[in-house]
């Protein structure tokens, strides 16, 4: 598989979202998430045995229609589903411990995995100079969620800082966290504080990964993960055939 | 709620206290107590009994919640509806202050099975109304048609 003429990315970052997702994982994604819905659609396609659950109220819905739009509260979501389990359900489902993986994302986080959502900038809360959406469940379910994977589209240092001022939620210590961007993923295994430069996609290098990153990365090799395979593009071209998936890019 | 700064944010809305049987420390969170919720239903009778035939969201609660219930919706049904199958009933009249009937009520955002995708142009007009504050003749617009 060749960067640029058979995959980007978009690809190689869906294909490693993917690959996090086992099976009988309960798997939840969160408002305005294109880019995981796409990959839980093709991780479906791709036979995996998973629970999707999300905002729309719908479990497991039909994930062989094509999403039209990238918004994640269309009926996309709903129709064809087996049940209905809503957010109340969810928050439920990972406070008792049941929910495995969160897809959840942020406006900035830093090396402990304290993640904005709320307010960046200015002075203190009250005066913030950019007010967030909060993230919903975000601060309820990190703390309650054993594998929260965070989903960043853009990798900067604008986004990954050296100290987030004021943190939605942190990710827990005795859970694992794990920050994935178009050019590495990051992980914070349980019981340690830090995420570590995980592995690295194979159209980048460690030295691209440390001038894009506004903390230190000690690692000084890793990895490189393997392209996307010619089944993960299938699954995601027949799941995707809008090309939502590029949206968030 | 752990690891969030909210806690110390909001000390009105968020209190740690001890597990009374494990005593294991937990976030408690002020529960909401709104005077009113406006719930857009697609059907709903002339006593307020209220059918969700899509995603609720979290309009059960909301309805619990409130001292009082505003429902609008897109149209008005008879109670038979309810008593063919009073376990879809989502909404009781008992909670209910008034019933509107409003087709289209939920525009521009969606509410299935009537309307499928939010009516981005129209979210724009609305946005635009609110930063000029001009809501109300947004609305008024919007009720005659004219939007």
């Amino acid at each position: 598989m060749e960067y640029g003429k058979d995959y980007g990315k978009e690809e190689m970052f869906a294909a490693a979202c993917i690959r996090e997702i086992q099976e009988g994982d309960n798997v939840f994604h969160g408002l305005a998430s294109s880019t995981p819905m796409v990959v839980m659609k093709a991780a479906k396609e791709l036979g995996k045995d998973f629970n999707y659950v999300t905002l729309s109220d719908g479990l497991d819905h039909d994930w062989l229609r094509p999403p039209y739009s990238a918004s994640t509260l269309t009926e996309n979501t709903y129709i064809g589903s087996v049940a209905t389990f809503g957010l109340d359900d969810i928050f439920d489902l990972f406070a008792r411990g049941q929910g495995h993986i969160a897809f959840l994302s942020c406006l900035q986080i830093d090396k402990t995995g304290r993640i904005a959502m709320s307010v960046l900038g200015g002075p203190d809360y009250d005066h913030s100079a950019l007010r967030g959406p909060g993230g919903a469940g975000t601060a309820s379910i990190v703390p309650c969620c054993p594998r929260t994977i965070i989903w960043k589209c853009a990798h900067d240092t604008r986004t990954m800082v050296p100290h987030v001022k004021f943190a939605t939620t942190t990710a827990a210590k005795d859970k694992s966290m794990t920050l994935i961007t178009p050019l590495c993923i990051f992980r914070k295994a349980p019981g340690e504080t830090e995420f570590k430069l995980d592995s690295i996609f194979p159209y980048t290098t460690i030295e691209e990964v440390k001038e894009n990153t506004g903390w230190e990365i000690a690692e000084t090799e890793v990895p490189v993960l393997d392209p996307p395979t010619a089944e993960e593009l299938a699954a995601l071209k027949k799941v995707d055939p809008n090309y939502i998936l590029g949206y968030e890019f | 709620m752990w690891g969030s700064d909210l806690l110390e944010q909001n000390p009105d809305f968020y209190k740690v206290f001890e597990c009374p049987w494990t005593g294991e420390k937990v976030v408690c969170v002020r529960s909401l107590k709104p005077d009113y919720s406006l719930i857009h239903v697609q059907e709903a009778d002339i006593y307020g009994n209220a059918r969700i035939l899509g995603p609720a969201y979290q309009d059960w609660l909301m309805s619990r919640a409130s001292g009082k219930v505003i429902l609008t919706t897109e149209r008005i049904v008879g109670t038979y509806r309810m008593q063919e199958e009073p376990k879809l009933t989502a909404i009781p009249h008992l909670l209910v202050e008034a019933v509107v009937e409003l087709p289209g009520g939920a525009k521009h955002g969606i509410c299935y099975p009537e309307y499928l995708t939010v009516d981005f142009d129209l979210h724009k007009e609305y946005q635009k109304a609110v930063k000029n504050g001009e809501v109300p003749k947004f609305a008024e617009k919007m009720l005659e048609g004219r939007l």
